[in-house]
């Protein structure tokens, strides 16, 4: 009996020792938060692509030069792979100690309590705030608290090809109404022999911009659903109907839409207009040969609350609870917000710079491309509304891939309009419930 | 696989196919294991322990909880199993889409593998390097890149439905229609045809050359030889290669995830069993849910492989059992 503990008790002995050492390597690789010299590392982490890399490095290079007590490691991938990779990093609390979020992210977090508050790094004199307008700040609030920063500020436009509009004499650069929008699609048609414009019916974002001109959101700020059924059945109506006139692209283009320019209407040359982000301009711009503006949506009640564009960060950051480094994870954030070379080097990477100081100087020196982008947020400077309606609660990712696939079903015929805005309603109370 | 010819009659049934048959045990020795043989094995058993066998174990507690990965499992008994057999349209669909993908491209994969590997049994001329170019699609296995490398071919305007037009058919994108993506997705699955082909191979090589001889003075011709001496001779081989296509199949992901870029559209068409168990988990934070199905899923390819099993008495031709 005592012969076969012993026995036991040495191989568990041995057992420990390996994951002893296994466990030993494991902290090794792990990164350091700080070392014996007194140097404290961060980690950054973003999505984007390579542009966007460039530029960030060259503001952290800046960064650490200003401040040589902290040394900054970066991590950048794709969207879907870097999603993933955080939520398991944020559930494991090991995420890194600045972290770039978007709307359904940011609301997944600030709601589910993952984020530092900002304010005590406002009141004790870390981050300096003032130069971001409040429109754009109301955004990354939860519950009054700020849990994020606008990494810039991007707004909705009807992107167009200036050749295909100038052959039917139509200049929408100046604002126009809803009427004036279907005719010119209706001349598009017949003088170009393919859609006018790109379906808006497969993205929720674009509903949301077609509620906020009828006074209503996607959410409430308390994170419920802000509009009814019927809202919905009669938005995916009117688009199938303009897909159903050849107005609209047609099914197979539409079910490839995610965004992207690489899968973009426009781009594909089956429309000759599409609604995105301003931010996503230059991606467009750079993507086809063809002469492209920016326009503002069609409305027909213009004002900055009822016009369904709004001042929207394109990208958050914000630095999750579990920082062992979150003085040095905010010191950072603040430079990039505000320090006049950083701002330079970021350039328009993540939108138009949230600081207007520095917006005004980027804007200036910007290239042709970028100052595209300036000359459109300068046109509908006045149309543009806060974006404290436009937040997106927990669930929301999963209720914008859903408004997609249902939309799916409507455009290949498998549902009518109203089916399809029953279902979506009821999985998406289903999706945000909890 | 050349020495499977000196396999022992297994005991009771033969359950296993003569060939590649890596679960073989050799005679346990009588002695008392030694501790360094555990030492060495703790790299694999670790692994085993920490990879595998914890994740399984926590994996099913997840199933009975209501997880969302940020706050803490609370338990809730059947309800995960419960809402999606009563609840989920999605989920039946994904199991639609399963069942068509399996039935269809299991049985053209090994006919396809089959095909070849007869062709290929011929002794000829560069036969190594027919055999190394056809098995090569297969060691690309699941790979993106490959993926995505098929979705351009099928999508609106790519190669096949331009040659297709080209020809006078006018399919349209296979991929963005919802009554072809499925197809698009089967047939990036049979062009990886190469490892059952292989196994198809070593089966054909261990037929004894005097059953066709004998066939062949009782006047069968080629077709009667392959129906008569062939099949029925490669049906463990047939078996071994359907198990295991069939497990593969129902978990197939890469394919479906890439070519609809992760959405399983149009239309829930490519939206296969493992590509909706990953949304749930990943897109809903629904860690409860993705679980349940995960056991769901090794219940029933469980099932399925037992059911195999049982019928292949009726239809599986042992060689080994006759001499």
């Amino acid at each position: 009996m005592s012969n076969t503990r012993r026995v036991r008790f040495g191989r568990v002995a041995a057992a420990a020792v390996a994951l002893m050492s296994v466990a030993g390597t494991m902290a090794a690789c792990g990164s350091d938060s700080s070392s014996a010299d007194g140097v404290t590392t961060i980690r950054f982490a973003w999505w984007g692509n390579d542009d966007r890399a460039a530029a960030t490095e060259k503001a952290v290079e800046l960064f650490e030069a200003a401040n040589p007590d902290i040394k900054v490691e970066t991590e950048f991938g794709d969207y879907g792979s870097y999603v993933q990779k955080l939520t398991t990093q944020v559930a494991a609390q090991a995420a890194p100690d600045v972290i770039q979020l978007d709307r359904p992210t940011f609301g997944e977090y600030a709601q589910r309590n993952v984020l530092v508050n900002l304010d005590d790094y406002v009141d004790d004199g870390t981050l300096d705030l003032s130069m971001i307008p409040d429109e754009l700040l109301a955004g990354e609030q939860y519950e009054g608290v700020q849990y994020a920063l606008p990494a810039g500020q991007t707004t909705q436009m009807m992107v167009y090809d200036v050749k295909a509009f100038e052959k039917i004499g139509v200049d929408p650069s100046q604002g126009w109404t809803w009427s004036e929008f279907t005719d010119a699609m209706q001349q598009l048609a017949d003088s170009t022999g393919t859609a006018g414009f790109t379906d808006i019916g497969w993205a929720i974002d674009w509903f949301d911009t077609w509620l906020h001109q009828r006074g209503k959101s996607v959410y409430t700020p308390e994170g419920a659903l802000g509009f009814e059924t019927a809202d919905l059945a009669e938005f995916w109506t009117w688009t199938n109907q303009m897909r159903e006139d050849g107005l609209a692209t047609p099914a197979e283009m539409t079910t490839q839409q995610d965004g992207s320019t690489t899968n973009s209407g426009l781009i594909a040359d089956a429309s000759s207009i599409e609604e995105n982000y301003d931010s996503n301009l230059t991606g467009y711009v750079g993507a086809t040969t063809e002469k492209l503006a920016a326009a503002p949506l069609p409305t027909d009640t213009p004002g900055a609350d009822t016009s369904g564009m709004a001042a929207l960060p394109p990208v958050y950051y914000g630095v999750p609870r579990s920082s062992q480094n979150a003085e040095a994870a905010v010191k950072l954030l603040d430079f990039l917000m505000n320090d006049p070379e950083a701002g330079a080097a970021l350039g328009a990477s993540r939108g138009i710079p949230p600081n207007t100081d520095i917006r005004a100087d980027v804007c200036d020196a910007a290239d042709e491309v970028s100052k595209m982008v300036c000359t459109y947020e300068d046109s509908v400077a006045d149309q543009v509304g806060d974006s404290s309606t436009w937040g997106w609660p927990t669930g929301s990712s999963s209720v914008k891939a859903d408004f997609q696939q249902i939309y799916d079903t409507v455009i290949f015929g498998q549902a009518t309009p109203e089916a399809a805005a029953e279902q979506l309603v009821s999985n998406a109370n289903d999706a945000i419930g909890g | 696989m050349s020495t499977t010819t000196t396999l022992r009659p297994a005991a009771g049934e033969a359950e296993q196919p003569p060939t590649a048959d890596p679960t073989a045990t050799p005679p346990r020795p009588r002695r008392r294991p030694q501790r360094s043989a555990y030492l060495f094995l703790l790299p694999w058993i670790l692994g085993a322990v920490l990879l595998t066998i914890g994740p399984m174990v926590t994996s099913l507690y997840l199933s009975f909880t209501d997880y969302d990965l940020f706050s803490s499992p609370s338990w809730v008994g059947f309800d995960n199993y419960q809402r999606l057999f009563t609840e989920d349209p999605r989920f039946w669909a994904s199991v639609r889409v399963t069942l068509t993908y399996v039935l269809v491209s299991v049985p053209l994969q090994l006919a396809i593998a089959l095909g070849v590997a007869l062709l290929l049994n011929r002794p000829r001329r560069g036969i190594g390097f027919y055999r190394s170019a056809l098995y090569a699609p297969s060691l690309l296995g699941a790979s993106i890149s490959l993926a995505l490398a098929w979705k351009a071919l099928f999508s609106t305007g790519g190669t096949v439905p331009n040659l297709l037009a080209s020809i006078g058919l006018d399919t349209g994108g296979w991929t963005d229609d919802p009554d072809l993506a499925i197809y698009a997705v089967v047939a990036l699955t049979l062009w990886q045809f190469g490892a059952p082909m292989v196994i198809f191979l070593a089966g054909l090589k261990q037929i004894p050359r005097d059953l066709y001889e004998a066939a062949a003075l009782d006047g069968a011709g080629k077709v009667r030889q392959f129906f008569s001496v062939t099949l029925p001779m490669l049906t463990p081989v047939l078996l071994f290669n359907l198990v295991l296509g069939i497990i593969h199949a129902f978990q197939s992901f890469t394919g479906p995830y890439v070519i609809s870029n992760g959405r399983g559209g149009p239309g829930d068409s490519t939206l296969v069993y493992t590509l909706y168990l990953y949304q749930r988990g990943f897109t809903d934070f629904r860690m409860g849910t993705a679980s349940a199905m995960a056991w769901l899923l090794l219940l029933a390819i469980a099932v399925v492989t037992a059911l195999l099993f049982a019928t292949s008495r009726r239809w599986v031709f042992y060689a080994g059992e006759e001499n």
